[in-house]
């Protein structure tokens, strides 16, 4: 892409956030981009760093999640509980999970040169440990990565980065739901490993950059959960592999909404134009007609991974759009998108119209099966 | 109890309706023998109430020894640079003194503004430990009057110096003839993250923790010993007095930068 392209390109961005600051990425959105990656709307939205919180509240559909401050204490507590003492609590961890050497206990908190430095601290301390030069530590607390999607830079903050004299590095990664009996909710561990890898991917490309093997980066991850229901703290590797591929499909294909770009309405924008206090004063209206210009792919899942899911499920509801019914009925029904639709091939009210044909006898036949076994 | 108070309480009613009356009335002797009456009904009611009120519990006794001196008896007691909460924890399982993380937040701060306004009018100062970019690290309390390798960190330190902390607290738990349940179960979490130091989830043994935190420090002593030495080496040569102290921030510190 060459640089004028590149430029129209962010322009096009900016103008479709407004002049609102981009709102930076982090892992979770990272990897939550990655588990919807039909939808255009999101793809567009988060492309531009629009603040899909405050446009969705905005419009009247406020996200019905975010953390409750309870849990967000708790899980910072959990974290220092983890890591104090040089991260003694860690350091025990990792002894029985990866085999760690007695002598393997160094600590470095990379915040000790001032927290504006600390992107490139990282980048010379793990370039040091990579090249085995003393003075190398275990832990690299407070370590910061960074991630080029579509065009600006997103800063990353893994909890912690486990550098094993073995020359692997691990991502090490403290969540406060509980593991018990060696299990924990599979979710919550499938949402942490979707993070997880996002971290992995930002610690490879560094390396790679930095001329060293990414592959040292392992695709294990260390998971730290409280133990059972007290507060002692287990850990688990974790294999984000299936994670990270499905990543790396996503981010190659972020890159192509340059094209998704192309296809908007001229002149379209999220800008909410907030006034002198901040408060927006775009009609809720007309950002609402901006928003249903461009396409959405809803899935029940978006409930617990964007910020936009309530108003993209209304929509949904409104055209009672087969999107609603998840994802793999929906990919069965194909081509059928409406549940009316649907409904009306089944009962045979409706003539299956060209390549429809297969869809429309299945559900005649689930029709007829539900009949007969409610007789 | 509460009959008597009744009956006390009707009792100084009556005589001040009777010593109105006999003022009025300008019957002076009865009113003031009335008036004495009525002084002692008063001081029987003064006496009820006190006898009826329950003894107030037995409060904690909000120590009198300042905040910086507490902490200053936890440091010298672990001897190596220490976190807030590990004081805290220190002081409350030792000393049993309530002191809270908030009350240490400003502290360093105010030592060093102290240290400031008149350099070594003190006989100690909390201070900081150093990072080996000299910086001041994150939370931790070291003794002014500690030589400079006890003030600084190197990547081993904050292990050397939590193994040399429970060793410390095990080994004040010996000198006590009762020691107090808490400070036991101070000892046993720091040994539960000590290979050894204890079997599972008993409360630890004194003997047994120290032992087995020697074992894996002698690993480690040498090495760090070195790195520290670097480190305040480094730190006499390039930092003034005060940053000696206090630690020095990044602008400063670009010049030692990897």
């Amino acid at each position: 892409m060459n640089t004028l392209g590149e430029r129209t390109f962010l322009n096009r961005l900016d103008e479709l956030r407004g002049p609102m600051p981009s709102r930076p990425h982090d892992a979770r959105a990272i990897a939550a981009l990655a588990a919807n990656p039909g939808c255009v709307r999101r793809a567009v939205m988060d492309a531009a760093g629009v603040d899909k919180d405050l446009t969705a509240r905005h419009v009247g559909f406020p996200a019905p999640f975010g953390q409750s401050q309870f849990a967000i204490t708790r899980g910072n507590v959990f974290e220092a509980l983890v890591k104090e003492n040089g991260c003694a609590e860690l350091l025990r961890l990792l002894r029985e999970l990866l085999g760690l050497e007695v002598a393997q206990v160094g600590y470095q908190d990379v915040e000790s040169v001032g927290s504006h430095l600390r992107h490139s601290h990282t980048r010379a301390l793990i370039d040091r440990a990579a090249r085995e030069d003393d003075g190398t530590a275990v832990f690299y607390d407070h370590p910061l990565l960074s991630l080029e999607i579509a065009g600006h830079t997103s800063y990353l903050e893994p909890d912690v980065v486990a550098f094993q004299i073995g020359r692997r590095f691990h991502i090490v990664e403290i969540k406060s739901f509980s593991m018990i009996d060696g299990q924990a909710e599979p979710e919550k561990v499938a949402a942490a490993a979707r993070q997880a890898s996002v971290y992995v991917m930002a610690l490879r490309t560094l390396m790679a950059d930095l001329g060293h093997d990414p592959e040292r980066v392992s695709h294990n991850v260390v998971l730290v959960c409280p133990e059972n229901f007290a507060n002692r703290p287990t850990a688990a590797l974790v294999d984000v592999r299936k994670h990270l591929s499905v990543l790396n499909r996503q981010l190659a294909r972020m890159t192509g909404v340059e094209r998704l770009l192309e296809d908007l309405p001229d002149g379209l924008t999220f800008d909410l134009a907030p006034g002198e206090d901040g408060v927006p004063t775009r009609s809720a209206q007309e950002l609402a007609q901006a928003l249903l210009q461009v396409p959405a792919r809803y899935a029940p899942d978006c409930l617990s991974t964007c910020d936009m899911c309530m108003f993209c499920r209304h929509e949904a509801r409104a055209c009672g759009s087969t999107d609603l019914l998840g994802r793999q009925v929906r990919d069965q029904l194909g081509g059928v998108s409406g549940m009316d639709e649907a409904l009306d091939l089944a009962e045979g009210t409706r003539e299956p119209a060209e390549g429809q044909e297969e869809i429309a006898r299945l559900l005649r036949l689930a029709h007829r099966l539900r009949e007969e076994s409610l007789r | 109890m509460s009959d008597s108070l009744d009956a006390l309480e009707r009792r100084i009613a009556d005589l001040r309706a009777e010593v109105r009356r006999a003022v009025k009335a300008r019957e002076n002797s009865l009113a003031r023998s009335l008036r004495g009456d009525l002084r002692r009904a008063e001081q029987a009611w003064d006496a009820a109430i006190a006898s009826e009120v329950p003894a107030p519990p037995h409060e904690p006794q909000t120590s009198l020894v300042p905040i910086r001196e507490q902490v200053h008896q936890a440091l010298s007691m672990l001897g190596v640079p220490t976190s807030a909460k590990l004081i805290v924890a220190v002081n409350d399982a030792f000393f049993s003194r309530e002191l809270r993380g908030s009350q240490l937040t400003s502290l360093r701060r105010d030592e060093e503004r102290s240290f400031r306004g008149d350099p070594y009018a003190r006989p100690y100062y909390l201070c900081a430990a150093l990072t080996d970019r000299l910086s001041p690290a994150r939370g931790l309390f070291a003794d002014s009057t500690w030589p400079p390798e006890s003030r600084v960190l190197g990547p081993l330190s904050p292990r050397v110096d939590f193994l040399i902390s429970a060793m410390r607290v095990a080994e004040h738990l010996t000198r006590l003839a009762e020691p107090p349940s808490g400070a036991v179960r101070l000892l046993s979490r720091m040994a539960q993250n000590i290979p050894g130091a204890v079997e599972g989830f008993a409360p630890a043994d004194p003997a047994t923790a120290i032992r087995a935190a020697r074992a894996e420090l002698e690993v480690h002593l040498a090495v760090d010993s070195a790195q520290r030495a670097e480190v305040a080496a480094r730190a006499m040569r390039q930092l003034p007095d005060a940053e000696r102290l206090f630690g020095a921030t990044a602008m400063n510190t670009l010049r030692g930068a990897c």
